[in-house]
């Protein structure tokens, strides 16, 4: 199994599942690394972005 | 007639007020023709980056459902509200009933400080033990607890060298 997981549903809320696809320093991982399709590749960016917005997880890892 | 989500994270200085926001927002909700279909406070929560200098935030979620034109005035008034630090109205298609995994990771984390808080509880007054337990496993566990202590007073003095 490969380690990038994604269950049928997710929101911006799972963000234990959405912390698999930034990196340390907080970017989102591209599509051609994690194998996503390209749909549920835009979900995530989408649900990245919103739960970067209500500080579920970090834009960068410089945050003081 | 859409659907929302909405996200609010409280100043987590007022937490213990949570009750009265809930009620006023509530009474703006429905003032504006807004059903609420669900509500969850997920609590006190570590934020990942500091937001106007708070660690911490309150989060409360809102699944409600209501004229898009109303939810700019409810939004015209949040805005100014200086208990709220931040806040998001999503439109979502369908509402979910289940409860958010946000709220079951704080319930998770809740559990395990009640635990721990038990454990300190035991260590103070020996008298709250489970009635479960043998007589036997009693004297045991409170030598540990001597243990625990000595660990716990060590630690201490750690903090304070440093």
């Amino acid at each position: 199994m490969s380690k990038y997981e994604l269950p049928k549903k997710f929101d911006y809320k799972n963000v234990n599942i959405l912390k698999q696809f930034i990196t340390e320093t907080g970017k989102i991982i591209p599509a051609r690394v994690t194998g996503v399709s390209a749909s549920n590749q835009r979900k995530l960016t989408r649900y990245i972005k919103i739960a970067r917005f209500l500080a579920l997880i970090p834009y960068t890892d410089m945050h003081n | 007639m859409k659907k929302y989500e909405a996200v609010i994270i409280l100043n987590p200085n007022l937490s213990s007020e949570v009750d009265t926001f809930k009620k006023d927002f509530e009474k703006l909700l429905n003032s504006n023709s807004f059903n609420i279909a669900k509500y969850e406070d997920v609590g006190r929560r570590q934020l990942a980056y500091s937001i106007n200098n708070h660690n911490k935030g309150h989060y409360l979620l809102f699944n409600i459902e209501g004229d898009s034109e109303r939810l700019i005035e409810i939004e015209n008034k949040i805005k100014y509200n200086e208990s709220i630090i931040r806040h998001l109205f999503i439109s979502v298609k369908e509402h979910f009933g289940e409860d958010s995994q946000l709220l079951m990771d704080s319930k998770n984390r809740k559990t395990e400080t009640e635990e721990i808080e038990n454990n300190k509880v035991e260590k103070k007054s020996e008298v709250i033990e489970p009635i479960n337990k043998a007589e036997d496993k009693e004297t045991n566990t409170k030598e540990e607890l001597v243990e625990q202590k000595e660990s716990t007073e060590a630690k201490l003095e750690e903090d304070k060298n440093e």
